[in-house]
């Protein structure tokens, strides 16, 4: 994908953390250029799960909490996102339904359905049975 | 139609186990009990019901060679069961363990047989004539959880285990006096009992099912995160394949042949994968033809009901089949399939047959003769 191709130890959080800050003003960027499907690739991309940093998660989360929240049109997303990005997106959308924030939820659940229906109960089992790669 | 045959054994069936002819199969009525069944005028006989062990049997396997029969329980025991005349026999088998035996086989020369347990250790148990009995050597390291899945190796001595806590691990089962010397393969020939030989850390959630193929070559192994693992060359630097499964989690797999492997979970359906001539696996279709419940509904009532719930009220009259919980899904099972054992006639190279029984308390019969898609992966 363009730009981030350096490559960081999982273990570094403060390198996570400035990477995170690179990537939110990309995203930034991205979404005034209108782009909200490369604005969520980006946030999916790179999420760091190999980190137990509780603060690396979650300065994730914030990015890709704003990609999510930027999408209208959720069946034109799906055309455009790579079959590779289902899983991890579902696990963030189980991070947004716990928020409990009403538009967040609304948001989320929305994604979640048509989700399902492209990926398969399979991307559900894989989000909730790994608690390894936390989100 | 693959499903040849269905017989509806009991309410619910843990495991089966089929006799070295195929006319007799032992399964367990989730109790206590081993119930055997012959086929015999066009219908299932209850011939004899085996009853020694105090909670639900776990595992039976059935030896093809020997004609044994090995059952292991919850009660942390094993029986071997011998034909007397018209009676099974048991021995006890003392296992020394301080939690459920959960699955057991017998090895391919029927010498040793494996028992996984929750007390995170594996039993291979193997006869000592001298004393008329049957000894248990334990496994007792490097599991972190309970072993859910045991599976011997061609050559009757690495054996593969799968456990709760992710991990499936090959170990070797060398010991003196049983085995002969210089029988394993380049990767285990110096292998002391219980050592092991590689841990495959693929999986995050639990794992099941571990199966070697005809070769010995590749070995698969199922995931609870609806994931399949395909994996060569087992030994120090094995070449692992992740297949994601966009269904429910499988529980239990089998080879075919060396590049078709059938599995079967919480879908009610046998799925079939299998590997291109580049050895690249993946999913080719469910065997059993259903259905489908309506054109708008993709998932059964079953999931229907809780979707329309989640998705909120205005999709009411969307999910309008939801109004019967558990009416059947329209395939041949009704409920998860949860063993599944291969019927192969002897002297031929692939398995055409297998049976599978699940927690509906069918056993079915498959065919694969007629899957002409299938039949050009074999």
């Amino acid at each position: 994908m363009a730009g981030h191709e350096e490559f960081v130890e999982a273990d570094n959080a403060e390198a996570i953390i400035t990477r995170i800050e690179h990537k939110s003003r990309k995203i930034e960027s991205l979404l005034k250029q209108s782009k909200p499907v490369e604005a969520l690739k980006t946030a999916l991309e790179g999420s760091p799960p190999k980190t137990r940093d509780e603060r690396c998660k979650s300065a994730n989360w914030i990015v890709v909490h704003r990609a999510i929240m930027a999408i209208k049109d959720v069946d034109g997303m799906f055309s455009s996102l790579d079959p590779e990005y289902y899983d991890i997106l579902m696990k963030y959308l189980y991070r947004g339904l716990a928020t409990g924030d009403r538009p967040t939820c609304d948001q989320c659940l929305r994604i979640h359905e048509k989700l399902t229906e492209r990926a398969g109960l399979g991307c559900i089992l894989r989000a909730l049975a790994d608690t390894v790669n936390t989100v | 139609m693959a499903a040849v045959s269905v017989h509806q054994f009991a309410q619910c069936i843990t495991c089966h186990a089929w006799s070295p002819d195929h006319t007799m199969v032992a399964l367990c009525p989730n109790n206590n009990e081993v119930h055997i069944y012959r086929y015999s005028l066009d219908k299932w006989e209850k011939i004899h019901v085996l009853q020694k062990h105090d909670q639900i049997v776990s595992g039976i396997d059935w030896s093809s060679m020997s004609n044994r029969i090995v059952t292991v329980s919850h009660d942390r025991n094993s029986y071997v069961w011998n034909q007397e005349a018209s009676e099974w026999v048991p021995t006890l088998v003392i296992l020394r363990l301080n939690r459920a035996a959960l699955c057991v086989q017998w090895s391919p020369k029927e010498n040793k047989f494996a028992v996984g347990s929750g007390a995170k250790t594996v039993c291979i148990c193997y006869y000592e004539q001298e004393n008329n009995w049957w000894v248990s050597k334990l496994i007792r390291k490097k599991h972190n959880s309970s072993v859910t899945g045991v599976a011997w190796h061609p050559n009757n001595i690495l054996l593969a285990t799968t456990s709760t806590d992710g991990k499936c691990r090959v170990f070797s089962t060398f010991i003196k006096g049983v085995d002969p010397r210089g029988s394993g393969t380049s990767v285990s020939s110096d292998s002391k009992f219980g050592e092991q030989i590689v841990q495959l850390d693929l999986s995050f959630s639990w794992a099941f099912g571990v199966k070697w193929s005809p070769s010995g070559n590749t070995l698969a192994y199922v995931g609870h995160n609806s994931m399949i693992y395909f994996v060569d060359d087992v030994g120090p630097s094995p070449l692992a394949q992740n297949v994601a499964i966009r269904d429910l989690p499988l529980r239990d797999v089998l080879f075919v042949s060396e590049r078709v492997v059938i599995g079967v979970g919480f879908d009610c359906n046998p799925m079939v994968f299998a590997a291109d001539e580049t050895g690249i696996w993946s999913f080719v279709r469910f065997l059993d033809e259903r259905k489908i419940s309506s054109s708008t509904s993709k998932y059964g009532s079953q999931f229907s009901e809780a979707f329309g719930k989640l998705y909120g009220q205005t999709k009411q009259g969307f999910w309008n089949d939801a109004i019967e919980p558990s009416r059947p899904r329209g395939g041949v099972h009704e409920n998860c399939i949860n063993c599944i054992l291969p019927l192969k006639k002897a002297g031929d190279a692939i398995v055409k047959r297998f049976s599978t029984s699940g927690l509906d308390g069918k056993v079915v019969i498959w065919d694969l003769e007629n899957q002409t898609d299938i039949s050009s992966y074999l």
